[in-house]
Order: structure tokens, then sequence, then C-alpha cells
């Protein structure tokens, strides 16, 4: 009895010995080959695999059009199989980096605009897809959104949404403290001063996640300085030491002092603030358009609440340079194709078919704003909705975010400059200094 | 705290009961702090199963510690409609005993060698060990891949098992050293002295007389392999192979986070883990007392 | 089967897989540390360079200064630890009851125990100020959002957190201490502070030992809760070391440099180890008898 215990032990410590002895000699890779099928398959079977970050159980609307989208690609090509893979936003990024640096990424993913995409197309991960923007899809896409996804010429991604950051307010405290919608700062600054006196937070700012606050100030960016300088200084042509760029550095730092952003701004996640407005104990909260579900068609958050939200465009500044109609946006995720995928051609007809169909069902089915042209004419819409998408077609220009059009070394930089900037533990000419410092080194 | 203990201790090694108010207020004090930091203690557990009846709103809008007032049922429901529960569920429990077993075992095999037989590099051996817990488990994440991918392991369980193994081992060696150092020497040299086999003595008298740390490192590896996540996200990507840590990446999604559900999972996985604890923690006795009657 | 033979069998099976599962990334991440790295495309060696680099990097040394903070911290509170499980540990009635109970809270994932600090510490309808507010205290701080104590409003979860796994293992010890020891000392005459000190307190430290190298070890490679609650900030003022790696790795795409920080971070935990061995090595084990 004892004994047989004993040789079983001694079995499964070999069987693991031998497991690592195996090392090296044993790298055939078996899984390497399980996106079966050559190139030009008519009717050999093909397995795409997919990953991205819309699970069932949360991003639903998303999920659904997925799985439809999936099913339907499915059903016209009986030989392909679409493998999907779902992770969170964090992990999502983890993981395509662990992927990326042993080239094993899948063959069709989701990724970022211009800083994400830059060292994978460096490291030569994606593969191009201009000749899908020639085909089919030859001017479906809303100007300027495909751009974000272009390096040196060549487009690596096919954007998916397309959002601009309106200033939503609570209409409600609005009205009960006589308040009107501001046209130029000075007015916005009153109303936030009205606020403060009466002990409402005026704005919902979670500066844990810095992007937030890097918003507030490339507004005030834009409006001081101009969406020009703004734009040059962030892809390193021009310098954040403009005079208009360091005035709007001061300004954010004002606001902070006149108590503008909600207590612990710092310390709150995006997540945490945001629930102060959704709770109405915050008058304003400066966001995507990713957020219109939330305003309109949520049932999760009370009628009567979203029912007095509105929006205002981020006013004028007296004596700047900025246009009222000038946004902070952009192109959120698009869809690559893994450059070694060994389902090349089958990934890339379904990146082309997923692009077509994902812009009108994520209107209807997700309440976001694709990146392709859709007509919204016809549809049963929220009249925010339909406001906010008829403002982004009157859009001057749409900057965008500073965090995702810069490097990843640089934009770690400006995001936690953002973070010390609120918190004034950087002066706003050091907070400009180090921006040059950092988009000069170039990385 | 041990004002009050020793008072009672005291007292009791006394042959006549004297029963003075000092020892009575001692005793009342003793147990009305342990009774308030044992409350304290269950809080976090009412709390999780407060969280996972409430909605985003009232997650965030209500006090942490209020009851919900009309409970969000549907976020268990919707945990368990929502994907593979069952399979994580699964795979949870298998890959998290399979690797605590292994590491146990083989963690005392390798404690049993540095502190009971003499040899040449043990020191070194030792070090070995220590410095394998000295690495942050991130640095890990892309040389392991790269090395299971060219292994063709990943995507299946047998990664994740190999590195809670690995990743465990040091850490579990550390405790059960104190404990082996400790161990007397007269009950083997006496089992020596009777003719045992190294083997038959590591069996039938180390492993029951460590039965205590034996329990110890158990319950640290289970709940160490049963909540960790890096891993199974890098390594698995089959919906078929993953575990329940992922369940909760379910409800994080690109622009929202559902709060609810993600409580709901939380008190889900944290069952099986309680009953195993529970379970675990009275095997926690006079191991040695035990070693040394059955030698 | 020959002496040799024996420790093999006993020894290699474990020490083989660290050295491939463990081994191979630390080897890997010392050559990554060398290299001007972005984690995908081409590598290219520069020597010590980001070792140089690192010694003049504020960010990281404020880091490294707050880890070694946190593992003072953890050491310390060891005491505390081990006072309570000497409590649970004593034969009084419902011991076992408690420490059950007590131990609870160590099963919860690093998730859950995030979610639940956050609610602590939220600066207006958290448990903590909600309790400020209600016995009078007007304006309390944001705890997670002021620099100055971001960093000690972190660690008392994080010792919180580990507060059972000591606990746990200090009992086990305790309670691996025959009672007959502690029944002789009571007739000699000896009181229980007395057998703490003086019997229990010796036969266990060799565990305590090794708890110190695991809390300290632990604290400087310690990164979960932080990552959750704060993600380092505001303005570093709670990054500690593997926080920062991990920003340099993954999110500024500097995975040499990260990888760096990496093998510093480990040289720093031996060093640490070795002097927590030197100062706690003992001129002979105590064994029971």
């Amino acid at each position: 009895m004892f004994k047989r215990k004993w040789t079983t032990t001694m079995a499964l410590a070999l069987t693991l010995g031998l497991v690592l002895a195996g090392c090296g000699k044993n790298d055939a890779g078996q899984n390497a080959a399980e996106p079966s099928g050559s190139k030009d398959a008519g009717g050999d079977k093909v397995t795409i695999q997919f990953m991205h970050l819309w699970p069932e159980g949360v991003s639903a609307g998303q999920n659904k059009i997925v799985n439809q989208i999936i099913e339907a690609y499915q059903n016209e090509h009986p030989n392909v199989t679409i493998k999907q893979e779902v992770l969170d936003n964090e992990q999502y990024k983890n993981k395509l980096k662990v992927l990326g640096s042993s080239n094993n990424l899948p063959d069709v993913g989701v990724t970022w605009a211009a800083g994400f995409l830059q060292p994978y197309v460096d490291g030569k991960l994606f593969t191009p897809l201009d000749d899908l923007l020639t085909g089919e899809l030859n001017g479906k896409f809303v100007a300027g959104t495909t751009e974000a996804y272009a390096i040196n010429g060549k487009t690596y991604a096919l954007p998916l949404e397309f959002n601009i950051a309106p200033v939503y307010y609570n209409k409600t405290i609005f009205e009960q403290n006589g308040l009107q919608v501001p046209q130029t700062y000075e007015q916005f600054k009153q109303i936030v001063k009205t606020l403060s006196d009466k002990g409402i937070a005026p704005i919902a700012l979670g500066n844990k996640d810095r992007w937030t606050g890097s918003l507030w100030y490339m507004y005030l960016a834009d409006r001081i300085a101009g969406q020009k300088v703004l734009a040059d200084a962030i892809s390193g042509s021009g310098s954040f030491e403009d005079e208009g760029l360091v005035k709007a550095a001061k300004e954010v730092q004002a606001l902070v002092d006149s108590n503008a952003f909600v207590k612990g701004f710092n310390g709150l996640s995006n997540e945490e603030a945001k629930s102060e407005f959704l709770n109405g104990k915050a008058a304003m909260y400066l966001m995507g358009t990713w957020e219109l579900p939330n305003f309109t068609t949520n049932e999760e958050i009370p009628k009567s609440f979203r029912d007095s939200v509105g929006f205002f465009k981020f006013p004028t500044v007296e004596g700047g340079k900025g246009d009222i109609n000038s946004w902070v946006g952009g192109p959120g995720v698009g869809l690559f194709v893994s450059e070694n995928s060994k389902v090349k051609e089958e990934a890339k007809k379904f990146v082309e078919y997923f692009v077509t169909k994902w812009g009108e069902q994520s209107v209807t089915g997700a309440g976001v704003i694709p990146a392709t042209k859709v007509d919204t004419s016809t549809m049963d819409l929220p009249q925010l909705y339909i406001d906010l998408f008829n403002e982004m077609n009157k859009a001057s220009s749409i900057t965008l975010f500073a965090d995702v059009q810069m490097k990843p070394n640089a934009a770690e930089t400006h995001l936690n400059m953002i973070q010390a900037l609120f918190g004034k533990a950087v002066t706003p000419e050091k907070f400009a200094q180090e921006h040059t410092a950092a988009i000069s080194k170039g990385n | 705290m041990t004002i009050g203990d020793a008072g009672r201790l005291q007292n009791n090694s006394m042959p006549a009961a004297r029963p003075e108010i000092g020892r009575k207020f001692g005793y009342a004090l003793l147990y009305v702090v342990l009774v308030a930091v044992a409350v304290l203690q269950l809080l976090p557990l009412v709390w999780l199963l407060f969280f996972s009846l409430k909605n985003n709103q009232e997650v965030f809008d209500q006090p942490a510690l209020s009851p919900p007032l009309n409970p969000h049922w549907e976020n268990y429901a919707k945990v368990w409609n929502a994907g593979n529960i069952g399979v994580y569920f699964l795979n949870s429990v298998w890959i998290t005993v399979v690797a605590t077993v292994i590491t146990v075992l083989l963690g005392s095999l390798v404690t049993f060698a540095l502190t009971r037989m003499k040899w040449k590099g043990r020191a070194f051996v030792l070090g070995l060990f220590m410095v394998a817990m000295m690495i942050p488990v991130h640095s890990t994440l892309i040389p392991l891949f790269s090395m299971f991918s060219e292994l063709g392991l990943t995507d299946r369980p047998l990664s994740l098992i190999l590195s809670y193994v690995a990743f465990n081992m040091p850490i579990t060696i550390m405790i059960l050293l104190g404990f082996y150092y400790a161990l007397p020497r007269e009950v083997e040299e006496a089992a020596i002295i009777d003719g045992c086999s190294v083997n038959r003595m590591f069996f039938r008298i180390i492993l029951p007389m460590t039965a205590s740390v034996l329990a110890t490192t158990t319950i640290i590896n289970l709940i160490y392999n049963w909540n960790e996540f890096i891993f199974v996200n890098t390594f698995i990507s089959s919906d078929t192979n993953k575990t329940l840590t992922v369940g909760v990446q379910n409800f994080v999604g690109q622009y929202t986070t559902d709060w609810g559900a993600i409580g709901a999972t939380l008190m889900i996985s944290i069952l099986p883990i309680l009953v195993a604890y529970l379970f675990l923690s009275d095997r926690i006795v006079e191991g040695i007392a035990a070693g040394s009657v059955k030698g | 089967m020959s002496n040799k033979k024996m420790i093999a069998l006993y020894v290699l099976p474990a020490l083989l897989l660290i050295l491939a599962i463990v081994y191979i990334p630390i080897v890997l991440t010392a050559f990554y540390g060398l290299h001007e790295w972005n984690g995908i495309g081409a590598m290219t060696f520069i020597g010590l360079g980001h070792y140089k680099t690192l010694m003049q990097d504020k960010a990281f040394w404020s880091s490294a200064g707050h880890s070694c903070l946190l593992a003072i911290f953890s050491v310390l509170s060891l005491i505390l630890y081990l006072i309570v499980a000497m409590v649970l540990a004593a034969r009084i009635k419902g011991a076992n009851l408690f420490r059950k109970i007590y131990l609870i809270p160590m099963l919860l994932s690093s998730v859950a125990i995030a979610q639940l600090w956050l609610r602590v510490y939220h600066p207006t309808n958290g448990i903590l100020n909600s309790l400020l507010v209600s016995i009078g205290i007007d304006n309390p701080p944001a705890w997670l959002a002021e620099p100055s104590i971001v960093l000690y409003a972190l660690f008392i979860p994080i010792l919180w957190q580990y507060a059972g796994f000591y606990i746990l293992i200090y009992y086990a010890a305790l309670k691996n201490i025959p009672s007959s020891l502690e029944e002789a000392a009571k007739i000699d005459g000896a009181n229980a502070l007395q057998i703490a000190w003086k019997i229990k307190l010796p036969l266990v430290m060799e565990v305590v030992k090794v708890t110190i190298v695991l809390a300290a070890v632990g604290s400087l490679k310690y990164f979960d809760l932080i990552f959750v609650m704060t993600d380092g900030g505001p303005n570093g003022a709670s990054e500690v070391m593997a926080s920062y790696m991990y920003h340099e790795a993954f999110r500024a795409y500097d995975f040499g440099y990260g990888s760096a920080i990496s093998f510093f971070l480990l040289v720093i935990c031996l060093l640490v180890t070795w002097v927590i061995r030197k100062l706690t090595a003992a001129k002979d084990t105590i064994q029971y008898s």
C-alpha cells in the first residue's frame, strides 16, 4: 500500500522532470499551427482568431453586435470559423504586448490609434490595410478617422468608433441655481463660483486616470492658443512652452483653486467621478460621446436623471485664438490584422465585413457613434445623440486626445504631468518644460 | 489583550479558584476586544454580500455598509448565465487542487532534504529557492509566454499548473523550513535505529508530524492559486481552459463596469475557498504530538 | 539506493521546475535589462546604460523609498500578528471560532479588497470620512488624493491583507509546541507572559525569522492594491518599485528599462535577505525535546 503511493509520487516527479527536460527539443509548436488553412482557401477550413474587449456581461450592446456579425459572416463563409477571445481593457493591452513580443498576435484584434499603434508598426506586426480602403470601403469613413491609424502614409487599422468630448451638464442643477449654459469662459468660471459657493461640486473629474484631466487642459489650450498651436505641440513640430499653452496650464490650476472639481479628484477613478455626476452630486462632466447610452437609453439609470442631461461646447476664452466648433476627440478603437497571420487574406476580408456591418448596428445597438458614415435620418434616436452627431459633422477641427497621439513614453510623461499640474505639484512652466523634454526624446 | 490573557492563565494555574474583580475584568476586556475584532473581520464579507446585491447607482451612492433596499438578485443570475461560469469553476477547482498538492508535496521533499540530510551545496540550493521569490511577476510574463509557446503549452492548463507550482514553491519551502528546523531529531534517530528507510520515515513520521504546517501551506497555496489571474489571462486564450478569476472580467467593459455583477462573481468564488479553509483550518492541530505518538 | 540518489530524488523535481519556470525569466530579465527594447521590435545592446539612468532616476528612488518604508512597516507589524496569534493559540474559550473568523479576510482576492478599501477611503461618502464627519470633523482629507498621506493610507489595507497570512503561520507554529512544555513551566510557577516570552517565543523563533524575510521581500516587490487603488499616484506619491517597473515596461513600452528595474529590485531583495539572515543568525538551533 505504502509502496504504491510512493511509486505514484515518483512517477509524478519524473513526469515533471521529463516535461522540463523536453525544453527546446519539443518546439514543434502544436498551437502555433492552430490557425490552419492556405492563403487563398476557397473551401479549406480556416480559423480566424479575434481578440477584443467587449465582454458579454457589460458591453452587452457591442458584444451582441460582434456575435451577430460573426454569425452572419460564418454563414456566408461556411469554411471560416471565428474564434473569439475577450479581455478587459487593462488585461487586453498587457496581453497584446506579451503576444506581440513573442510574435503570437491574434489574426484580428483591437488597437488604439497613433501612439499605441506605433511600436507594433515599427516591429512590423500589423499589416497595412490600404487596399481595403480603396476597395469596398472607399469613402465610407468619416473624414479624419483613418488618418489616426496611418503611419508613414500607410493605414494599419480601420477605426470603429468616433468620439468627441462635450461638457455634459445637469439641467436640473443649473435651473435650481438660475444658471445658463455658458458661452464664454468668464461665464463658465462664474458658474463654477456660484455652484461652489453653494456647496455643490461643479465638475466631476476622476483624475486618477489622468487622461480625464488631459481633456480639460487640451480644451483650455485649444481655446487660448488655438487648435494649430496645440496640435503642433503634441506632434512635436511646435512646443508646449508656447505662451498660450503655458497660460492654459495656469488656467487649469486657477480652476483647481476655485474648487471647480470634486473633492479628492486626483485620487478618484473616472468611474467614481462619473457616478458623482450620475447621482446628481456634481453639475458638469467633460467626457467622450461614448457615455451617451448612460444619458439616453441605459435603463439602470433613472429616467428623470437621463432626461435632465444636456451638453454644451467648451466655451471660448476672451482674447483666445480658439474656435467654439473645435473639438477634442478622435477615433476610439480600430481593428488590425496581424502581419504574420497565416490567414491574412481571410482576416482582411473579415475586417472589411466587420467594419461595414458595425457602423449601422452600433448606432442602434450600442448607442455609440461609428467611424463609418451612417444615415441617421431614418433611425429613431435620442435627441442628445442626434445633436452631438450633428455637432460632429460641423466641427471645424478635431484634435486627437494627446495621450493617444503621443508616443508611449511621451504619453506617460504627459499623463503624469497632468496629474501633477492638477495636484499643483508642478508649475505651469515646469509642466511645459517636461513636455518638451519628453517629446524631443522621440519614444 | 495580552494582559487579560496573562491574568487569566495565571489565575488558572493557582489551585484555589479565587474570583477577583481584576481577573473578571481582564477576562471581560479580552473578550470585548476579541469579539470587536471578530465583527470587524466579518464586515468585509457582509460588505461583499451587500455590494453584490446593488446596481452601479447604489454601489456608488449608498454608504458601503448599508443593506441593499431592493436587492438585485439578478446580479447572480447575470453571473450564472453569462459566459462559461460552470466551466471556469471546474477548471479553477482542479487546477488549484493539483497545483497545491504538487507544491506542498515537492516543497516538503525539498525541505526535508535541506534540513535533515547532510550534503554539499545545501546552502546554495536553499539560496536558489529563495532568490526565486524575488522577481516581480510582470517581468516573467514575456519570457514565460515565449517559452510556453515554444513548448506548445500556451492555452493549456499545464502552463498554469507549472507556473503556480514554481512560483509558490519558494514561499512554501520557506514556511516549511521554520517548522522543520524545530522538529526534534530524536524521533528520526529512533526510526533509523529501527531500520526504517528514509522514504518510509518521511511519509510515515515526518509528514504526519508536520500536519499543522502542511495544512497551513495548503491553505495559503489554495488561496493564491484560486485568486490568481495574471497568468490565466496571459497564457490561456480558450474559454474552455479559463478559470473563475477571469469571470470578473466579463463585467469590466470598455467604458463601463458592472460592479454589482462583479460583486456577485466575487461572492460566488469565495464560497468554495471558504469551505476548504474552514475544513483545513481544523487540521492545524498539535502536529508534533500526533507524529510522536505514531512514531 | 545511495544517499546521493536519494537527495537528488527529493530535491531535483522542485529544483528543475524552479530553474525552468523562474530562472529562465530571471536570466532573460537580466539580459533584456542590458538592451534598449520596446518589447516588440529589435533590441540594441547598451550595456549598463539602463543602470546608469536608474541611478539618477529620481522617480525610481522615490518609489524605492516607498517600498522600503512598506517593508519596514510590514516587518514591524509582525510583532502585532504574533501577539494576536498567541492569544488565539492560548487555550481560551472560543479560540477556535475566533481564529477561523479572524482569518476570513485573507480569502478575499485583491480585487475585492481594493474595492472595499476604495469605499472606505472615498473622499465624500466613504466609510471613514462619513464616520469622521459624524463625529464633528468638518473637512476630513481625501485620503488617496493627498500626496503626503496616500502612502500611509495604502499601508493599512496592505498590512491588513497580509495579517491573516502571518497569523496563520504563527498560529500553526505555536500549536506545534507540545503542551507538555507549557504544563511543566506552569508547575514551575511561570506566568503566561513568562511562558510566552521564555518558552514559546524561542521555540517559534525559526518561523519568525522566516516570516521576517517573507515580509521584507514580499513588501519590496509589492504591487496589487497600489496598482488598483491609486495606480502609484497622485504624482507618484504612492509609486512602489514594482508599479514603477510596470509603468515603464507596459505603459511606456520601455521593456528594457523595466527589466533593468526588475533585476535591480531582485538584487535589492537579495541584499536585504542577506542582511536579515546575518542579523538573525542563531548560534544554535533550538528544538523541542
